[in-house]
């Protein structure tokens, strides 16, 4: 929700300044005009709708998990469903660098991934005797449904529960839970497939959700800075400044420190317009008017990610055990996102109209 | 050296030509006045789908810090106590965080058919006044009504929406169709009198709250004219309202009724009401009193932190005005015109200036152009609620700021608009305008074809 908001005058100056370069040209034997559109179509079709689509394939894997481990309730089972858990974490978290779209306009994030779990009430649910179908998950409280209670249900409070203690209330929960999940993947990605990626190739071109290609490239930057600030200045931040691992997302799992790191990779993916099939990026039009900015962007990235690396406890941990290595991680992400949002936005203002 | 500086001045004026010559202006680079900048200084360059939420500029780094906190508190979904983090939701409610309403910062959108109240809520009341002058909570419902509840229990109940259609001819033959909406209580967890008030309310924007909130009292009141003095049949009301931390009643600024007094009271009432928290200025459970909630255990203390509570005040008060945009193009500039000169600038006053505040410069004396005059008016029977909020009659609404009105469909992706959502684009809203509004509404109606989309074009640059 939040964005560094600058003042004017950081923009306006670079503006003015290379405001004769905007003419519409050929640069270096590039087409420039053409190299725009293929960029917002790549971002859109082989980044955005393909990351969709990986992640109903990998919702579809957990509920395979799920299943074999509600009827064969053992060990064995239940690691293979935290793994297809994790691996659709992987996808999701990337994807939170392109929260756009109908993943908003249609509340499939506050579905599938809020944050805290209502222990409470998932208590009353288990001990009460409503039938557990999915559309009784799917009228739940956001609290109740998506990623974190499957993950607490899977991992236990403490993170260490076994195959034994499941019970069948349990079981009949996580298999809706799970249902409904893929419904709700089933629905972003058939929402960006049929439609939604042509509003984002079309910017300017008939689009009707975005009038220029700049309200487009803008919308892109914005959500990559946006995921920065997000885990920068708070994933990291809040339960850092206090000190406190309860408010630590995904503990059940211990899988924070790898979500914060796919949302910074997510932000990549979008600058190099690839999540699996390599396609046009940001980058090709960047490198092609400004190559120090280019590797100013992919230091700074490099630089977040590693410091989301050298973190060698679950975050909860870390918290009291490695705080400057914390710290350098909030630093680097913060200044990833200075750059994006102080260098690559205000080019992308000056170079797409 | 005066050479040099000519010669410069010449090259920036031929750079500044170019750029004017090959692309559309998308920045004001004149008066730092301009009515480009709709939040004075504290104006976000920004038109896309996050325009309603840059921070204030030039603020401290512990400023910019309590503005974070206040945004991850906005942001925050609650939970049913007890539990580690953000504990207290309900008993009873209508959702579950700031921002589940107020969707980026935004407009909330109206229930399509079959589907739940989530962005809006229905104020209700039965017929009289209470000891401060404020509507009189219904028995067992209070004064608005929440249709979630945790599990368990019974929410209060819910309100089914439809509408009639009615076509609306322009002498010019085109037509434009409105719909009226007609409300009816359904799922009562127990009886409801006949006598209820109800009031439907959709979840404002909440930009530039800081900015209205800086203008002073007494510039307000010079623009009402209660008993008509003038004679333009358009009168201004102030209201009054409770003021729960002074005790006593103060002039009403922020709701569709202008029943707030302040964004801190309209940020407490929020969490109790709508989400059931309990807070400094609102300690008790929105169900308290109620049959259902007999045996529920009071707490002793209240939920949400001090801190965390004037956390979101702080972030409200410093969400910057997104900038306005295509303000030189000849049929908004026109549209401008006609605005004023059929009448809708009496109401939607487009400059007010906030009082000086030395311990704030980001808020002090900054022209700002909101098109709202913070007063009632009374907007015709078509409009009414028939429900009195304080010195509001039934026929009374606060002028609704405008600025920011033309990024709705790119922020929350709908354009419905006015307090119950009825209007779908900005010229049904227009034609619903009655009451003291009338005459501006016939002049706008009586225009051309091409007129009323300058002006309907003029609302999309704000």
């Amino acid at each position: 929700m939040k964005k560094a908001f600058k003042t004017s005058l950081m923009v306006m100056i670079p503006v003015i300044l290379v405001a004769p370069a905007c003419k519409k040209n050929k640069d270096k034997g590039t087409d420039v005009t053409v190299l725009k559109t293929e960029i917002l179509k790549d971002i859109s079709v082989n980044v955005c709708t393909d990351s969709y689509v990986d992640m109903l394939d990998k919702a579809n894997a957990l509920q395979s998990t799920v299943t074999a481990l509600t009827t064969t309730t053992n060990d064995a089972n239940l690691t293979a469903a935290r793994t297809a858990w994790k691996n659709m974490r992987v996808t999701w978290e990337q994807s939170e660098a392109w929260l756009f779209g109908p993943v908003e306009a249609d509340l499939i994030d506050p579905r599938i991934d809020t944050w805290p779990v209502d222990f409470t009430q998932l208590d009353q649910i288990l001990n009460s005797s409503a039938v557990l179908t999915e559309a009784y998950v799917d009228n739940l409280d956001d609290a109740l449904k998506g990623f974190h209670p499957i993950e607490y249900l899977l991992w236990g409070v403490n993170g260490n529960k076994t195959a034994t203690s499941f019970t069948a209330r349990e079981k009949e929960y996580l298999t809706s839970l799970t249902q409904n999940l893929v419904k709700l993947t089933t629905s972003v990605k058939n929402t960006w497939s049929n439609g939604y990626n042509v509003q984002l190739s079309t910017a300017g071109n008939g689009s009707t959700e975005f009038a220029t290609q700049q309200d487009a490239f803008i919308q892109l930057v914005d959500a990559m800075s946006d995921i920065c600030g997000e885990v920068a200045d708070s994933k990291l931040k809040e339960p850092f400044d206090s000190a406190d691992p309860s408010k630590e997302e995904s503990p059940f799992a211990k899988n924070s420190i790898v979500d914060f790191t796919n949302n910074i990779k997510g932000v990549m993916a979008m600058y190099q317009g690839k999540f699996i099939v390599d396609g046009k990026g940001i980058e090709d039009l960047v490198r092609l008017k400004n190559l120090s900015l280019d590797t100013e962007i992919k230091s700074k990235y490099t630089a977040a990610i590693s410091a989301l690396g050298a973190i060698s406890v679950p975050f909860g941990q870390a918290i009291t055990a490695e705080p400057t290595k914390i710290q350098n991680a909030m630093d680097k992400i913060a200044e990833f996102e200075e750059v994006l949002d102080g260098k690559l936005k205000p080019f992308l203002q000056q170079q797409v109209q | 050296m005066r050479k040099t500086t000519k010669a410069l001045l010449a090259i920036l004026a031929a750079v500044i030509f170019f750029q004017l010559a090959c692309s559309k202006m998308q920045m004001p680079i004149d008066n730092p006045e301009s009515e480009w900048l709709s939040g004075g200084s504290q104006t976000a360059f920004d038109g896309g789908s996050g325009s309603f939420s840059h921070m204030f500029s030039g603020m401290t780094t512990v400023q910019n810090r309590v503005h974070e906190v206040g945004d991850g508190q906005f942001s925050a979904t609650f939970v049913t106590a007890p539990a580690p983090l953000n504990p207290g939701l309900g008993p009873i409610y209508n959702n579950v965080s700031c921002i589940s309403c107020h969707v980026s910062d935004g407009r909330g959108k109206v229930p399509g058919t079959g589907e739940s109240a989530a962005n809006m809520l229905f104020r209700i009341s039965i017929p009289g006044t209470g000891e401060h002058g404020n509507p009189v909570p219904v028995p067992n419902f209070g004064d608005q009504l929440q249709p979630r509840s945790t599990l368990g229990l019974s929410p209060e109940g819910d309100v089914s929406i439809t509408y009639t259609e009615h076509i609306y001819t322009f002498s010019d033959g085109t037509t434009c169709s409105l719909r009226t909406p007609d409300y009816k209580f359904i799922n009562l967890y127990t009886a409801i009198p006949s006598n209820v008030l109800l009031s439907p309310r959709v979840a404002a924007p909440v930009f530039g709250l800081g900015l209205l909130e800086a203008v002073s009292e007494a510039d307000i009141l010079k623009m009402a004219d209660p008993n008509d003095t003038n004679h333009d049949g358009i009168k201004g009301q102030a209201n009054y309202v409770w003021d729960v931390l002074k005790q006593q009643k103060v002039l009403g600024r922020f709701g569709w009724k202008a029943n707030q007094p302040s964004i801190l009271q309209q940020v407490a009432a929020a969490y109790n009401g709508d989400m059931g928290i309990t807070n400094l200025l609102f300690p008790k459970e929105s169900s308290e009193g109620q049959t259902q909630f007999s045996s529920n255990p009071g707490s002793a203390s209240y939920e949400l932190a001090d801190s965390l509570l004037y956390s979101v005040e702080f972030y409200v008060k410093t969400l910057a005005v997104p900038v306005r945009r295509n303000v030189t193009n000849p049929t908004v500039i026109q549209g401008k015109n006609l605005f004023a000169k059929t009448g809708c600038i009496k109401c939607h006053v487009s400059d007010l200036r906030t009082q000086v505040n030395v311990a704030f410069p980001q808020i002090s004396n900054q022209l700002i152009h909101p098109y709202t005059d913070l007063l009632l008016h009374d907007m015709g029977e078509g409009l009414a609620d028939n429900r009195p909020d304080f010195d509001a009659s039934g026929r009374q609404w606060r002028t609704a700021p405008l600025w920011g009105i033309g990024l709705t469909q790119k922020v929350n992706n709908h354009t419905n608009f006015l307090h119950d959502g009825r209007a779908r684009n900005l010229l049904e809203a227009i034609m619903w305008h009655g009451g003291e509004a009338e005459t501006a509404k016939n002049n706008f109606a009586q225009l051309s074809k091409k007129d009323r989309d300058a002006l309907v074009a003029f609302l999309e640059s704000l």
